[in-house]
């Protein structure tokens, strides 16, 4: 985070739904201009959380700042109702109207805001042409694909010139390909515009791609902030490890000190690793990911080789992925699809000890 | 991944009201059962335990539940919404509460309150079985009858492929605006010994007597029969159009013949829906009254609605003896009722969902022509022959098919509208129609926002008791509603403003399925997104929600106006000599004067509902256009 004043600031945020906690106590900032991601497994707390920002839900405890003011706030009894908080939200379900046509779903926002015929013209025409939809704008909203919705959807949101724009799952009803385009051209606009945005996903590739940092969230709590290598690299707990990515998990303990700064860990199987520290010097777990291992083919190997044997092979177009057995049972592993390993052969088992990372 | 909305729309229930002598579309009443709005709400709203505090799969992706958005509503408009609960309430209750203190009294039966209660009045039901034994055969005769038309032609018309299906079965909706009362004169006039228009060609054939006796049970069951024959069939192609294609064809795959997976794997799937069809059907006779009234009173032959009747209006009176029938006749109709819910929701499997399939329509060859003949053949004895045989008799002085002998007039119409009493009952019907539909709308609109998309709490119970109309035989609340009103120090008994309110307050769960029917329909995020655009509670009222809400309150305001205009339960109780409306005029005339002035009377009042009815298909095809 830059050394600006936060534009968004979420402190301690408590929701309760009778007696379920949906959101227990959490608080993050947002620079201006930052796309920052809320990822996590649906019931997370992540949507309610974005929710409160926009004024849809009412917190129980705690308090959100937009700008520096307080929209809510439990203790001064404060809550500025949605449509004066100056924010605005791209909708899982899109939420175009079907009423109106493309130009009026967009037009919305300025309508509210009395703004001048002319105005509301060029602001429309500017907006659906950032998102390709300007030969569409007297279509009626209900005769779009889905995808175009989506851009509508987008468009309406960003025309009145919000200073604060959350999305929450907007790619998740597209089909795989659409998503990976939108998600591009999203997060080009989203730096284009300079708007501080929050985004809500469960999708953790969606989050790492997009995001400036993101933010894990577990059971109504935050598991990790961090940028997206971060994250992946150096997950904080088992949960980060395990959602974010393909990890192995290896249980054990740590035993001693290694070479070079590294910890010593041991296995439940026997087998010793060295891990890298990072600032822990005790833990019960280490994640591995599995783009970080090599795989040799044949035992004459490198340093610090480990054996085992190839069980499957899968190929999965971007990476192969194979099912290894070693010492301590079964590895993940991927690979660049052109390194190829016939089942049933013995390979050697390689990784640095600053990718083995220790957790709990 | 489909849009939360479709999901949405999927589940919401549609219009429907169970009054056994007025009506609805039967897609509608059928829908009570199969996706009631209160159950759909329940789904749709796990508004308690949204998405964030867990319970996933509960709702389809993209489906925020709506959202308590109370809190910032300010003072005045919470005190209109609880005014407005509280005066409905207090309509629905109020004459219930008098039902009962009757049908407890077992003094002077004129005093209010009752001097002397006890229980009499119930144990007199057991002492006449006549009544009862009446009740119980007409209704399973009908039930039978009903459930094989219903399954006979869900069958024809979901499952093989004959010319002109998607017709015929939108054709299959009018049996149901018909209504008994019609059916009931036409197959008197068709069927009535003697004089019925095919008697007479029997007789004039050279047999000594009668074809048919319309007269009887029989004819009371065929009557009924043939307009619940169309519920049964909206409930039964239900269960057959919800059963998952793929389950058939992998019986076939397996190597399983048509035979035995027709009667292995399809029968077994469908049988819950038959089952509960029939259980609903069965509970709707138990109520039905005006088709007992027309063909049962000349015999003499009573079943407790008419007996109910007979109690309440012969001289001197008898509140107690009546409120006692009629209370035991809801709580029969609400027991047998659960039970057809209770096997539709235990009995059928997890596999029928609420997904729409469009089963395969089988191939039958040269049998389509007789398939053909027998669907259109339902739609000929339920709406064509009887508005046929009304319109011959209402043109001529004297009904009779012996051609030679026909003298063709138009004084019956002249007559109905303009002797005496008659003209005013038609205008009374249509201005009753057309402020209770007018004032009715807005206030269950908001009844319906406050229920399905405030979530104060307490809404499910505020729902139970603006349903509580449905569940009462028409008959029986017109009875509490009589009662009531009597007893009450304003002098509105014997007017139009009795029957104005008597009428919202029967049709309140009428206008509160069809309008919640859309409020459901309309995703949350369609009215959240007005207000982070930045629009006030006002503004997104008039720009989103009224433009979205337009096509269920059009449809609310013509089926109360529907419904209005061919009300009988209650009418005939509340009608005073200088508030007539339509159709107990039309009993009235049918009982006393000629069958010619009722049949012209009833063509007149079936006019008016077609007309309504089809602007009603005219809307809904619209609006189906439009989500197209």
């Amino acid at each position: 985070m830059s050394g600006a004043a936060p534009r968004i600031e979420v402190r301690d945020l408590v929701l309760r739904y009778g007696d379920a906690t949906a959101v227990d106590g959490i608080s993050f900032a947002i620079a201006p201009g930052e796309l920052v991601t809320l990822l996590g497994p649906s019931g997370c707390g992540k949507t309610t959380t974005l929710r409160s920002i926009a004024g849809l839900e009412t917190p129980s405890a705690g308090a959100i700042r937009l700008n520096g003011e307080t929209v809510w706030s439990a203790t001064e009894r404060r809550n500025v109702p949605a449509e004066k908080r100056g924010v605005s939200m791209v909708f899982q379900s899109y939420a175009i109207w079907p009423h109106m046509t493309v130009a009026e779903n967009v037009a919305y926002g300025l309508r509210v805001r009395k703004a001048s015929a002319a105005d509301i013209a060029t602001n429309v025409a500017r907006v659906l042409d950032l998102v390709q939809m300007r030969r569409f704008a007297d279509r009626p909203a209900s005769k779009l694909s889905g995808g175009q919705q989506q851009r509508v959807a987008v468009a309406r949101a960003i025309a009145f010139s919000p200073t604060v724009l959350l999305f929450d799952e907007p790619l998740s009803n597209l089909d795989a390909k659409l998503r990976a385009e939108m998600r591009v051209e999203l997060r080009e606009l989203q730096r284009r515009l300079d708007i501080t945005s929050v985004y809500v996903t469960h999708d953790q590739e969606e989050a790492l791609a997009i995001s400036d940092r993101v933010i894990v969230m577990n059971h109504g709590k935050i598991e990790q902030i961090g940028a997206p290598e971060t994250i992946y690299a150096a997950p904080a707990t088992r949960f980060v490890a395990d959602f974010v990515g393909a990890a192995n998990m290896i249980e054990g303990e740590v035993t001693g000190s290694g070479p070079n700064g590294t910890l010593r860990f041991q296995a439940r199987s026997g087998l010793t690793l060295d891990v890298a520290a990072e600032g822990r010097s005790q833990g019960s777990l280490v994640a591995l990911r599995s783009s970080y291992i090599h795989l040799d083919a044949g035992t004459t190997a490198r340093e610090n080789g480990i054996p085992g044997t190839i069980h499957r092979r899968m190929f999965h177009g971007d990476f192969m992925q194979y099912v290894v057995d070693w010492p301590a049972g079964q590895l993940i592993v991927r690979r660049p699809p052109t390194e190829r390993l016939e089942e049933g052969s013995a390979v050697t088992i390689s990784f640095a000890p600053e990718h083995c990372v220790l957790l709990e | 991944m489909t849009k939360g909305q479709t999901g949405a729309r999927r589940r919401a229930g549609t219009a429907g009201n169970s009054g056994a002598i007025g009506g609805d579309p039967p897609t509608a009443r059928a829908a009570q059962l199969t996706a009631s709005p209160s159950l759909a709400a329940e789904q749709a709203m796990s508004g308690s335990m949204p998405e964030e505090a867990g319970i996933p799969g509960l709702r389809p992706p993209g489906m925020h539940p709506p959202r308590f958005m109370l809190p910032r509503m300010p003072q005045p408009r919470t005190w209109i919404m609880l005014l407005l609960l509280v005066v409905a309430g207090a309509l629905i209750l109020y004459p219930l509460a008098f039902l009962v203190t009757e049908s407890l009294n077992v003094g002077d039966p004129q005093v209010f309150p009752p001097e002397e209660v006890g229980w009499l009045n119930y144990a007199d039901l057991l002492e006449e079985p006549r009544v009862l034994l009446n009740t119980l055969l007409v209704a399973c005769i009908a039930t039978v009858l009903a459930v094989l038309f219903g399954f006979v032609q869900a069958w024809i018309l979901t499952r093989t492929a004959i010319p002109g299906r998607a017709r015929l079965e939108r054709l299959m909706e009018l049996p149901y605006y018909m209504t008994p009362l019609i059916g009931a004169l036409a197959w008197a006039v068709l069927l009535g010994p003697k004089t019925g228009l095919v008697n007479q060609a029997w007789r004039t054939l050279g047999f000594g007597s009668d074809m048919f006796d319309v007269y009887s049970p029989w004819g009371i069951a065929w009557v009924m029969a043939l307009f619940e024959g169309t519920v049964a069939f909206v409930m039964i192609s239900a269960a057959m159009k919800s059963m998952d294609p793929s389950l058939e064809e992998s019986s076939r795959v397996l190597g399983a013949s048509k035979l035995r997976t027709a009667l292995k794997v399809t029968l077994p799937l469908v049988a819950p829906g038959v089952l509960s069809a029939t259980v609903f059907v069965f509970a709707e006779m138990l109520g039905s009254f005006a088709a007992a009234f027309v063909l049962g009173i000349p015999g003499r032959y009573y079943v407790i609605t008419t007996a109910i009747w007979q109690a309440a209006l012969s001289y001197p009176p008898d509140y107690g003896r009546a409120a006692a029938m009629g209370l035991s006749l809801f709580g029969a109709m609400v027991i047998t009722l659960g039970i057809a819910r209770l096997i539709m929701r235990k009995g059928s499997y997890a596999t029928i969902t609420g997904k729409a399939f469009r089963p395969r329509a089988m191939e039958v060859g040269a049998l389509r022509w007789p398939l053909l003949g027998i669907a259109w053949g339902y739609i000929i004895l339920a709406v064509i022959l009887p508005l046929g045989a009304l319109a011959l008799t209402s043109f001529q002085r004297f009904a009779t098919v012996i051609i030679s002998q026909m003298q063709f007039t138009l004084a019956n119409y002249e007559t109905a509208l303009a002797m005496g009493s008659l003209a005013p009952a038609f205008g009374n019907s249509l201005l009753l129609g057309i402020v209770v539909s007018t004032i009715g709308v807005p206030v269950i609109g908001i009844l319906a926002w406050i229920i399905y998309r405030a979530r104060l709490p307490g809404a499910a119970a505020m729902e139970f008791v603006l349903m509580i109309p449905q569940a009462v035989p028409r008959l029986v609340f017109g009875l509490g509603l009589l009662w009531a009103w009597i007893n009450i120090p304003i002098p509105i008994y014997g007017t139009l403003w009795l029957l104005g309110i008597a009428y919202f307050t029967v049709f309140i769960p009428l206008g509160l399925r069809t309008i919640a029917g859309v409020v459901l329909q309309v995703d949350p995020s369609l009215e959240e997104c007005a207000r982070v655009c930045g629009a006030s509670w006002g503004h997104q009222l008039r720009t989103v929600t009224l433009p979205l809400l337009r096509p269920g309150l059009v449809a609310a305001w013509l089926l109360i106006f529907i419904a209005s205009v061919r009300e009988l339960g209650v009418s005939i109780f509340l009608m005073g000599p200088h508030s007539k409306v339509v159709a107990p005029a039309i009993v009235n005339s049918w009982l006393s004067a000629s069958s010619e002035l009722s049949a012209a009377m009833a063509l007149l009042q079936t006019a008016m509902v077609f007309v309504a009815v089809a602007i009603l298909f005219r809307v809904a095809r619209h609006v189906r256009g439009a989500e197209a």
